[in-house]
């Protein structure tokens, strides 16, 4: 079992994150992965300029472990592997890769499944949609809590 | 005692605090005490979503504090 939970300060390239992920994934049967990015859009249908993701200096990191660590836990898969930007992201850039690998195909679809709703709700970032309007921050919705559920 | 805020309560109050409680007041009776201070956050420092640090530790709201003690607040986080 090996564990990746790498908080990115400057850039995500997801292909390169993959193809780790791949190579590491020697002998297994399964490799699925996620990518987040940036929306263009806000909720309220105004162009974003730019999102921010705030970070703690300490329990960010705790969290991205933590939370990887618990998916390797309660799956059968060999490999997990999340990394999570923070700071200035454009419209378009990746935010998150989460992906696992396993001997079969759907621990590896649930690991990265259960990943991002956790992820979504507990990982320690506040993020903040700026535009033309200002800013606004973007916290977890009703249905993100209720998809954490499924995996009480 | 040092208090932290982070996300949106940062921006409503200040992103730290030297804030004069009891020796021995609960997480709860914090959370009550800032939210009469500063009443345009208190909707968001009652909310359960808040949760609270002590050491980058998560604390309950029944959590006893010292003086000495480095309390954070965090307003609800989001990832992915």
């Amino acid at each position: 079992m090996s564990i990746v939970a790498h908080l990115e300060q400057a850039s995500l390239r997801p292909e390169q994150e993959l193809a780790a992920l791949v190579a590491q994934a020697s002998g297994d049967g399964a490799v699925v992965s996620f990518v987040g990015l940036a929306r263009a859009e806000s909720k309220s249908g105004g162009p974003v300029e730019r999102l921010i993701l705030e970070h703690h200096s300490i329990l960010t990191q705790q969290s991205l472990n933590e939370i990887a660590v618990a998916a390797g836990e309660r799956f059968d898969v060999s490999h997990v592997r999340v990394v999570h930007r923070c700071g200035e992201i454009a419209p378009g850039e990746p935010i998150v890769f989460a992906g696992a690998a396993a001997r079969h195909r759907r621990a590896a679809f649930d690991a990265a499944d259960y990943l991002m709703d956790r992820l979504k709700t507990e990982a320690v970032f506040w993020k903040r949609e700026v535009g033309e309007a200002g800013s606004a921050w973007i916290e977890p919705t009703a249905a993100d809590h209720a998809d954490r559920e499924r995996w009480s | 005692m040092k208090v932290l805020f982070y996300g949106r309560l940062a921006e409503a109050i200040a992103p730290e605090l030297e804030v004069d409680a009891r020796p021995g007041c609960s997480v709860a009776e914090l959370r009550t005490m800032l939210a009469a201070e500063h009443p345009e956050a208190g909707p968001v420092l009652r909310s359960k979503r808040v949760r609270t640090c002590v050491g980058h530790a998560f604390v309950p709201d029944d959590y006893r504090l010292a003086t000495a003690d480095t309390v954070e607040f965090l307003s609800p986080v989001s990832g992915g």
